[in-house]
């Protein structure tokens, strides 16, 4: 239709290719891994379902002896993990401007309260009375708690994976979708525990 | 740089290379055909049991099998059919065909799409592997209902309901990553000029579909694990003897598995788009509303499940007002179905293998629309629920349509997967004892289950006979129909007449490429100027390739 | 021209709908005998379903088959249909239309429902004026009986009247008299299932479900397990007799007298002759509970 100049027309798209065609792929593993999580964030939904279903028709619901969940120490760990939100968000900024240090500790500060809260959740479940098969109050307690906690400890990993990536020389030369996502995933898990706090620790 | 005009090079020169359909192959084209052909095998295999447990029911005392065998058997027809041949035959459509229709060069994501794909071979030889265990294949059926399939009288940890609990899981991740790729897919790489009413009907439907895998799987995903944890750990969700809630596993069970069927069946009426505008000479009627309903429906599918469980002791109001969702979604699957009797009206019809099957899945899904209706009600679904009226309903969608489509689609694109042309007269012989063995196979079973006889019974009272003797032909009818398929697939990829870029004189880009098309599908990337489906106007689809 | 389309469209629309209301009328033929107040409610539901069921199948498949015998191209007609892409009006007709149907079959099923009345597991409220107006004209006992327990389990019905203290495995009703049966399972979800009465109820473990229906017809009819229930699923079967409220109340009393003795048992039966054998092809199952003791079994 259009009578371009084909010559004029090919040297053009080799030329701007390579790099729309990097920042394309960018894009398509960004909305790839939204779209993961976006799936991902059902099966929480439906455990949470599950958990108010259960709740709320079970004619026993605590095992027998069990009067209540401590919700101090929970506590303290919910501020931590929310909190880290926070540091993760301000470690990406560093990267933005690229000072590589900054983002770093920041970086290593978010892993260190995410491994405290993993700590945290240890030394609870330690101190509880009832166990996995402790009809279903322990069933989903334990299914919620550890389902979840496997997300953060998946999150500690990826962050200690992208944290030894950032001394690779030009690490971010094809841009910093791996910190993108890993920081993504910290937000997804923390908003999950968010709602799962409330459910477990603050409805009882 | 245009699509060369000299045709002697569109046919490939070399015979196609084997090996490449059993490697780590990243071309969506290579991958699509490897989940075609594997699921044609599990398919072989599924039809085998159904045509054993149709040679248990000529009879109504059961002789030929043990119960036990009956059981397995038909829980493994059920699995085997669906996570083996219905799932994976469709994501190998998807595959070959949404980055040709669309413009792409791949998929978006060539490696997990391999890897999604060999999951499937697992999933499969891991069922087949549970008939070894002791205590046989999981007797469940595919609902798995608790505490039922708690049961494990063997008492062993490796069981066949834990195999089995392990391969749908394994099928489950490979869906997933098959769903992410194919909607990122379809959502980032259409063509420069390829608006979203400038894509096929059939690639609307994929996505459909996906998007209620997305939503839907990961509610089947929690229902299974915390049955795996009631089967292998010992806890109390589903036990009610623990104080657990079995109905609950229903919940989450049907929230995925009903919509799945649309998963299945949207793609089919994606086929259909593709195949009637084609061989009716004439544009799809109501493009823009044909692949609209499609969303329509796959939000509509997420409210609908409890209408299998109208006989679990739901709530009254629950069953109300899941039989007016389940209605509605009537409505957009109408608007498809008179769009495709709009398409062909008045057109210049050519029967040939591909038209006949979609026509015949038309006219049985429009029979299957009609039982689907009348299964929403809830005082008709209260006595046909769980009889052979059901077996019969979804059936005829399964097989009478889905596989239909299914057909349809491996005849009208086979000239483009393998560059030579099927045989026509062993295609329409396919063509006719499939329609007559679906009939007679599947349509006794809705007297039958108006009747009262109860579905998944391995033995039934005398009065059944008749009718389930009819059933039993029907299905030995379909066994023997897959024969001249076989035949004319295996000898047309070997030996079949050269096609051609377009022998049907289709418009859409995958028939402007080779067939079967080169690595990476288009040297230079289309840029779409017309809509789809332009039969008779004489228009350019594209502005740089030809046709 | 116009004459003749008018003629012939309205000839095939009477086609349509004399056949329509014909299948309507066979589909009563389809069903056992209509042994319940449910049943000839469900049979009327049924028979008007198949009538619209039955002219939007013909209508689709005569417009396909018209098109294929009159619109087929020619051998070597290699042309193409006019390029008609759509119709907005036939379009909205097309959702609108369905949509009506739907919204009148919904109605129509609702309607049905409540006339029913069937009880679900958590719908114990009783609602005596519906139930005497739906029965108004029938001249049926609306007092509900005794409750009549039923004891489902891997793979055995036993039926229990509280008010004799006997146990059968026969379940016996008067006729013309509101059943009321408590449903109940030992083991795995059961489902009951009376076909000759239209009305079915999964048994959930754990739980007790009220529920209701009203026979209206003597005889013998069979119950069917309707929920898959594992090995000899299809075995666990029972007799539903129907008699008149005089023969009802002898059998109850002659029950009572006998001493209880294990009833014959299909799954239990079946069960000792494959362990017998030794050389059976199956796997291994769960075993069935032994034959039931009870006062009376046929």
């Amino acid at each position: 239709m259009t009578s371009l100049d084909p010559t004029l027309n090919q040297e053009k798209l080799t030329q701007s290719s390579q790099v729309a065609h990097k920042h394309e792929e960018e894009d398509n593993r960004m909305l790839g891994f939204i779209i993961f999580l976006l799936s991902e964030s059902v099966i929480f939904l439906s455990f949470f379902a599950g958990y108010i279903v259960y709740k709320t028709t079970a004619v026993d619901w605590l095992p027998p002896g069990v009067s209540g969940l401590e919700i101090r120490e929970p506590a303290i760990n919910t501020v931590i993990l929310v909190s880290s939100s926070f540091v993760i968000y301000i470690a990406e900024r560093f990267l933005h401007k690229e000072n590589l240090w900054g983002f770093r500790i920041f970086w290593l500060l978010t892993m260190v309260m995410g491994s405290y809260f993993l700590y945290g959740q240890a030394v609870e479940w330690q101190g509880l009375e009832f166990g996995f098969t402790s009809g279903v109050f322990g069933g989903i307690f334990y299914l919620l708690t550890g389902f979840h906690g496997l997300h953060v400890l998946t999150g500690v990993l990826l962050q200690a994976i992208m944290l030894i990536r950032s001394f690779l020389p030009n690490n971010y030369a094809g841009g910093q979708f791996g910190v993108e996502s890993t920081s993504l995933f910290w937000h997804f898990v923390d908003v999950i525990w968010i709602v799962l706090f409330i459910l477990i620790y603050v409805w009882q | 740089m245009t699509v060369t005009s000299n045709p002697e090079q569109l046919i490939p020169e070399t015979p196609p290379n084997w090996r490449k359909y059993f490697s780590f192959s990243t071309d969506h084209k290579v991958i699509g055909i490897q989940y075609i052909v594997t699921a044609f095998f599990f398919f072989l295999l599924a039809g085998v049991f159904a045509m054993i447990m149709r040679g248990e029911l000529i009879t109504p005392e059961p002789d030929l099998l043990d119960r036990t065998v009956y059981n397995g058997l038909y829980t493994m027809h059920g699995t085997i059919m669906l996570f083996g041949w219905t799932f994976p035959v469709l994501s190998g459509f998807a595959n070959y065909l949404v980055p040709l229709m669309i413009g792409a060069r791949d998929m978006a994501f060539p490696r997990l799409n391999a890897a999604a794909f060999w999951m499937i071979p697992v999933v499969g030889i891991l069922l087949i592997l549970s008939f070894l265990v002791p205590g046989g294949p999981a007797q469940s059926g595919w609902w798995a209902y608790p505490p039922q399939s708690l049961q494990n009288p063997t008492g062993n940890l490796i069981n066949g309901q834990f195999i089995w609990l392990l391969a749908v899981a394994i099928s489950g991740v490979s869906s997933i990553m098959g769903a992410l790729n194919i909607v990122t897919t379809i959502v980032r790489m259409r063509a420069p000029g390829m608006g979203w009413f400038k894509t096929p009907a059939f690639v609307w439907t994929v996505l459909a579909a996906q998007l209620i895998q997305l939503y839907g799987l990961p509610a089947l995903t929690a229902g299974a694990v915390m049955l795996l944890c009631d089967l292998s750990v010992g806890t109390a969700f589903f036990d009610p003897a623990q104080g657990g809630d079995p109905v609950l596993f229903q919940h989450f069970f049907w929230f995925y598995s009903h919509p799945a069927v649309y998963v299945m069946v949207l793609p089919v009426f994606g086929i259909f788009s593709e195949v009637f505008p084609v061989y009716a000479r004439k544009p799809l009627f109501g493009y823009k509303i044909v692949a609209v309903s499609s969303l329509i429906i796959t939000g509509l599918s997420g409210i609908v499940w409890v209408h299998h469980m109208f006989a679990s002791g739901t709530p009254g109001w629950m069953r109300i007002v899941f039989m007016a969702s389940t209605m509605l979604i009537s409505v957009p699957t109408g608007i498809k179905v008179f769009a495709w009797v709009g398409t062909i009206w008045g057109g210049k019809l050519r029967l040939d293998t591909p038209m006949l099957f979609a026509l015949g899945g038309l006219i049985n899904f429009v029979f299957a629309g009609i039982t689907g209706i009348m299964l929403s009600s809830v005082p008709i679904d209260i006595h046909v629920n769980n009889t052979y009226f059901v077996v019969g309903h979804f059936h005829y969608v399964l097989y009478g349509t889905i596989a239909f489509g299914i057909f349809a689609g491996i005849y009208h694109w086979f000239p483009k997967m393998t560059g030579k042309m099927y045989y026509e007269g062993l295609g329409k012989l396919h063509f006719y004892l499939t329609f007559a063995g679906t009939a007679l196979n599947f349509l006794p079973m809705h007297p039958l289950g108006l009747m009262g006889m109860p579905r998944r019974v391995a033995s039934y009272d005398p009065e059944f006979a008749f009718w389930n003797v009819l059933a039993s032909l029907g299905g030995f009818l379909l066994g023997i129909s897959t024969i001249p398929f076989i035949l004319n697939m295996v000898s047309s990829w070997t030996s079949g007449k050269p096609a051609g870029n377009n022998p049907w004189k289709a418009i859409g880009l995958e028939w402007l490429v080779s067939s079967p098309p080169e690595h990476e599908n288009f040297e230079e990337i289309p840029i779409v100027i017309a809509e789809p489906y332009g039969y008779g106007k004489d228009e350019k689809l594209t502005e740089n390739l030809g046709g | 021209m116009n004459i003749k389309k008018t003629v012939t469209l309205s000839a095939i629309a009477l086609f349509l709908i004399a056949a329509s209301v014909w299948m309507g009328r066979v589909s009563y033929s389809w069903f056992p005998p209509q042994a319940s107040a449910e049943a000839i409610l469900y049979d009327d539901l049924f028979s008007i379903l198949t009538a619209i069921g039955t002219f939007i199948f013909l209508g689709v498949t005569l417009a396909i088959g018209y098109n294929i015998i009159f619109h087929r191209a020619g051998r070597y007609d290699t042309s193409d249909g006019p390029p008609i892409e759509g119709n907005l009006r036939l379009e909205i007709l097309w959702t609108v239309t369905p949509l009506l149907i739907v919204i009148g079959l919904a109605a129509a099923s609702y309607q049905t429902y409540d006339k029913m009345n069937l009880h679900g597991a958590t719908e114990i409220a009783h609602l005596p004026q519906v139930m005497e107006s739906a029965y108004a004209d029938t001249g049926i006992t609306t007092e509900p009986m005794t409750k009549i327990e039923v004891d489902s389990k891997q793979w055995a019905w036993v039926f229990r009247y509280p008010e004799k203290n006997v146990t059968s495995t026969e379940l016996h009703l008067p006729v013309d008299q509101r059943a009321h049966l408590k449903l109940r399972s030992q083991d795995v979800i059961h489902g009951f299932y009376i076909p000759a009465f239209r009305v079915k109820q999964d048994i959930i473990p754990a739980k007790t479900i009220d529920f209701e229906f009203t026979p209206i017809r003597e005889g013998k009819y069979r119950l069917r397990d309707s929920q898959y229930s594992g090995t000899y699923f299809a075995a666990m079967q029972a007799d539903v007799v129907v008699e008149s409220p005089e023969d009802y109340d002898r059998w109850l009393n002659q029950a009572a007298k006998q001493t209880p003795t294990p009833a014959p048992n299909q799954a239990a039966s079946e069960y000792a002759k494959r362990e017998q054998k030794e050389d059976s092809a199956g796997w291994q199952t769960v075993v069935p509970a032994p034959a039931p003791m009870v006062n009376y079994h046929p």
